[in-house]
């Protein structure tokens, strides 16, 4: 049914106002911070970009698993969404360690409206991110079991548009508070 | 029949332009009100259907140049408004320039305190200025939002800690103004009042000249003991006193609490016996205000009492 | 020729439930669009009483100045509850759930898109009141901050009470609820509407609901943003609306009204909807002028989003965003005058039914332009500096909310209770229930214009004795009184009806769209056949073949 495709278009949308508030809640302190961690002072760009090249990188093989679907290989969808886990995962890694390392130098949620604005910016992106990772496992279980012989699954279809959406928010995340504060 | 307060007293320039604005404006409310009211009555008694009328009446579904003038109409209407609307807002809120401010008023939980930086007068609740001057007021808060009113004065201009706002304030005509705090500030919201005293020049330099006064602090008697206990019985942690150790301004100043018409912003008219049984319970008449019972006895409030009626 | 097509079968499996969707275990395990329409109705009217008490307490501590019935604590308690209460969980719910029982109704359809989905918006809502009343048992009771919650007074150090938390919890939960009822009312109106109906012959309550959704998902992220942000201040002690730590007393303000006022047309356009069917169906007439009442619907939706800081003129944002909110917030009056010229028209040259769904949407057009002419006058923002946070404000949302909403709810509940239950309410009852409401409304409400613009704060548990407060406030409470009586006949109509009503047919009020073509109440599948849709109004054109609605006529 179209219908599933439709309700996740729109879901997408509504949720996308929810990280275009958050954002502007950053922008809004951007530069007030007079004292304390700020973004210029506090984070590695190179690293977090790093990282942010396996998520981007996790949209190209859910894509793939995608196409193997409408071609009906099974195989190779099973072999791209679990690729695409293990991207994600790499970069839940990197964003945990990043959160490691800030606070263990004191850089916390409550330091400043620095630490208020990336933490909770981050931190729901973030949260989009293992529930992306959470419905692609069940996906792969499901899978194994036989599910999505293709050419079509609104499920795929549905938990892709999903992952993309994550993905599109991160590069806008990433420029708003990386790329703003060392570029 | 008694006056009317609020806008059916405008006693400023700026009031005046308001209110003006809003009368207009009701006028046309009224009108359009009026249209649809007997349009609707007219409909009820003529179109009601008859008990044994069966059948339908003729299908109308609509009308192109009906719709496009009752859009237009509107459009004309609000255009007009908001020609009104803009040389309203400029006329109430002209550009501060560099002005200084003539009064500070800061909003605290909950009672004002102002400030008149240009003479050093540091006072509470009740703002004094003199007839025919425009002041600029500097608006401020230490806690939460409050909003500075004067009804018959001016607009409303919010009080947002971190944030300064100015306001032009004049009073036309001589006498006490009341308002109020207009943003709820929490639990005595209903007990933040203002009062603007405006009075002739000649009053107010006299005024200003009294409230800038040091006065003695009694050496003997009651209010002797009074003063003693201003300074241990922890008053002096929350008010100030010029000319004592008593500093703080988190409460009201209470150097010339004399020259004031109430306590407990608007609470209770001053005078030395609701002073007492002020000083015998706060919360008794401003519930949940932040000065707390003090658990004094009878004659240490009678001590107080005396000293701060002393103060001169 | 067949002048009937069958229904197309969406959907020929039983609906996803637990034990399908008939017995007692149904009023919590089904997914029938029409039973969790009913229970979202039912705990609707639970929740208007609680928060009618509420306004009563709230009245009757103002009923004299310097009155002592109430401490200040309890008092501000009262009145956030109250807007809470009746905004978010009676006019909201309310008109949610007769949307998700008519929609599927109007559009031909065997249930929602996503009956499940449907059962966890319902759901939510019940969560969500029990979170937010469950704060009246936490030591210092609920939230005494207003239902707009302005920081920094909802943050800590000045509102050290759980209340605030399970306030913004409880709304967080409706929150959820209502984005995800809004993608699916969208879903279902634009995916399962039979053949025939394309969407220049929906229903215009159906318009209504569809407009109001693209607002729901759109707008209630914002707040949830907000709500979000105040729980990690409150819980990890984040800085975001805490001035004295760096944060931003005004961010709040722009979060909260920037979902606000949206707000307002969620709860003011299906209100509409109901105005919009009931009031062609008793003039005997199509809606006058169907695509201007539903682009102005569209054009409301659009103009809402762009006019929130009308709610912070008193804030000091500067002359020009000053008069930009002015202007646009002004600009909503046109598509709103357009729609009541189109009622009034549609009333023009009928034969009216005076029944008591059909007087509730009169009353409705009178009180609502009162409200509506009010709101002109404060989008002004040097009229808005004199009135806003007084009684005025009080007044003109209530003409909005009560005159115009809840009228509005009143009418579609004497409307639709046939189709709902199978039995007709009292018109005796329900005529005493119209005219002490119209009584009781307007004399609790008028007089607070008055002492609005006198100086009278809002918000505020005591007031000094200055000249006519007292007795103009005496007359308000006197009112609120009247109007609770109207509350408890409604009640009893309702109750009374259930058992001893006439047995309804299926078309009582001779309507035309098709929810009134199946059974009263309809059955759980909802049609066995529909007729074919070849206009606006399928049963008119079934009975007046030679009268076809599109063919013939100029159709607006």
């Amino acid at each position: 049914m179209a219908n599933n495709k439709m309700l996740i278009g729109f879901f997408v949308a509504s949720e996308s106002i929810f990280f275009v508030m958050l954002i502007l809640a950053y922008v809004n302190f951007h530069g007030t911070v007079t004292d304390g961690p700020t973004a210029a002072n506090s984070l590695d760009p190179l690293r977090t970009g790093i990282f942010s090249l396996f998520l981007l990188a996790s949209s190209f093989s859910m894509w793939l698993a995608g196409r193997s679907l409408v071609s009906k290989n099974h195989f190779m969808m099973k072999i791209w969404i679990l690729v695409t886990i293990i991207l994600g995962v790499l970069f839940i890694y990197g964003q945990a360690s990043e959160w490691m390392g800030l606070i263990g130098q004191n850089i916390t949620i409550s330091r400043n409206v620095f630490g208020t604005t990336f933490f909770t910016l981050t931190g729901f992106h973030g949260f989009h991110v293992c529930v992306g990772l959470l419905m692609l496992t069940i996906l792969l279980g499901l899978a194994m079991f036989g599910d999505f012989k293709g050419p079509k699954s609104d499920g795929v279809e549905c938990i892709s548009i999903y992952w993309h959406f994550v993905d599109g928010v991160w590069i806008v995340v990433y420029s708003v508070i990386y790329l703003w504060a060392f570029f | 029949m008694e006056k009317l307060g609020g806008i059916f007293n405008p006693s400023s320039p700026e009031m005046v332009v308001m209110a003006g604005l809003t009368y207009y404006i009701i006028a046309i409310s009224i009108g359009i009100l009026a249209i649809i009211v007997v349009a609707v009555t007219y409909i009820v008694i003529r179109y009601r259907k008859g008990s044994k009328d069966s059948s339908e009446p003729y299908q109308n579904f609509g009308d192109l140049r009906l719709e496009i003038v009752w859009t237009i109409i509107p459009i004309a209407i609000v255009a007009v408004l908001f020609q009104l609307t803009c040389s309203t807002m400029r006329a109430v809120d002209p550009p501060i320039g560099d002005h200084e401010p003539d009064v500070v008023v800061t909003g605290h939980q909950w009672w004002w305190e102002f400030y008149y930086p240009k003479s050093g007068v540091l006072t509470a609740n009740e703002l004094h200025m003199p007839v025919g001057e425009r002041l600029l007021l500097r608006i401020e808060s230490i806690d939460v939002i409050h909003d500075f009113w004067v009804p018959e004065l001016g607009r409303k201009i919010d009080a947002i800690p971190g944030h300064t706002n100015y306001i032009w304030i004049g009073a036309g005509e001589p006498g006490i103004f009341l308002g109020a705090c207009a943003e709820f500030c929490g639990t005595q919201h209903a007990n933040m009042r203002i009062r603007v005293i405006a009075e002739t020049q000649e009053e107010f330099n006299e005024w200003q000249e009294q409230e800038l006064v040091i006065p003695s602090t009694p050496r003997s008697g009651i209010a002797a003991k009074g003063a003693e206990l201003f300074q241990t019985k922890a008053c002096m942690n929350c008010h100030t006193i010029v000319g004592t150790p008593a500093a703080a301004r988190i409460g009201p100043n209470l150097t010339h609490l004399n020259n004031r018409q109430t306590i407990g912003a608007g609470v209770l008219t001053n005078s030395p016996e609701n002073l007492t049984k002020w000083l015998v319970n706060p919360q008794k008449y401003k519930q949940g205000a932040l000065m707390p019972n003090m658990k004094l006895t009878d004659s240490e409030v009678n001590a107080i009492v005396a000293y701060l009626e002393a103060l001169k | 020729m067949s002048t009937r097509i069958p229904l197309v079968p969406e959907n020929i499996k039983p609906l996803p439930s637990l034990k399908g969707n008939e017995g007692m275990l149904s009023w919590v395990s089904s997914v029938d669009h029409k039973q969790i329409g009913l229970m979202y109705l039912m705990s609707t009217l639970v929740f208007f009483i609680i928060g009618g008490l509420e306004a009563l307490v709230i009245r009757i501590q103002l009923a004299q100045p310097e009155f002592d019935f109430i401490s200040p604590e309890v008092y501000n308690q009262m009145f956030t509850m109250h807007g809470t209460t009746m905004i978010f969980f009676v006019v909201m719910p309310f008109l949610i759930g007769v949307g998700v029982y008519l929609v599927p109704l109007m559009i031909g359809a065997r249930d929602m898109a996503f009956p499940r989905l449907n059962a966890l918006s319902f759901w939510l809502v019940i969560f969500g009141g029990i979170l937010l009343y469950y704060s009246f048992l936490t030591q210092s009771g609920p939230s005494e901050v207003g239902w707009f919650a302005y920081a920094p007074l909802s943050e800590k150090p000045f509102s050290l009470n759980k209340g605030p938390t399970y306030w913004a919890l409880g709304l967080l939960a409706v929150g959820i609820s209502s984005v995800s009822s809004g993608l699916n009312n969208i879903v279902t109106i634009l995916t399962m509407r039979v053949k025939g109906m394309t969407m220049r012959r929906l229903p215009l309550f159906v318009w209504m609901i569809l407009v109001t959704s693209f607002i729901l998902i759109f707008v209630i992220p914002i707040i949830a943003s907000a709500f979000a942000m105040m729980l990690l201040d409150r819980l990890l002690d984040a800085t975001f609306f805490t001035p004295a730590h760096g944060g931003s007393a005004i961010l709040w303000q722009h979060f909260f009204w920037g979902f606000g006022h949206p707000e307002v047309y969620i709860l003011i356009l299906p209100a509409f909807g109901i105005i919009s069917e009931v009031i062609p169906v008793f003039s005997r007439k199509p809606i006058f002028g169907y695509s201007f009442v539903a682009g102005s619907t569209v054009a409301i939706g659009l103009l809402s989003v762009g006019v929130w800081a009308h709610h912070m003129f008193a804030v000091g944002l500067g002359n020009v965003a000053n008069a930009y909110f002015s202007l646009a917030s002004m600009l909503i009056a046109i598509p709103t005058g357009v729609k009541v010229l189109n009622w009034v028209a549609t009333m023009w040259g009928g034969k009216i039914y005076f029944a008591t769904p059909m007087l509730f949407a009169t009353a409705f057009i009178i009180e609502f332009v009162m409200g509506g002419l009010t709101g002109v006058a404060i989008a002004s923002a040097p009229i808005n500096w004199v009135t806003t946070d007084t009684y005025f404000i009080v007044a003109h949302f209530h003409y909005v909310l009560f005159g115009g909403s809840l009228f509005a709810i009143f009418a579609g509940v004497y409307y639709w209770f046939p189709k709902f239950t199978g039995r007709m309410m009292s018109e005796t009852l329900g005529k005493w229930h119209f005219w002490l409401t119209v009584v009781g409304f307007n004399m609790t409400f008028f007089i607070q214009h008055f002492l609005g613009v006198m100086g009278m704060p809002r918000r505020t548990y005591t007031y000094h004795d200055l000249p006519y407060w007292g007795s103009m406030n005496l007359l308000s409470t006197i009112g609120a009184f009247v109007l609770a009586i109207s509350v408890i006949i409604f009640a009893w109509n309702i109750i009374w009806s259930l058992k001893h009503g006439k047995k309804a047919p299926d078309n009582p009020w001779n309507a035309w769209t098709l929810e009134w073509y199946t059974t009263s109440p309809p059955a759980v599948h909802n049609f066995n056949l529909v007729p074919p849709v070849r206009g606006r109004r399928p049963l008119w054109d079934l009975a007046h073949p030679d009268q076809l609605d599109e063919p013939n006529s100029k159709v607006v």
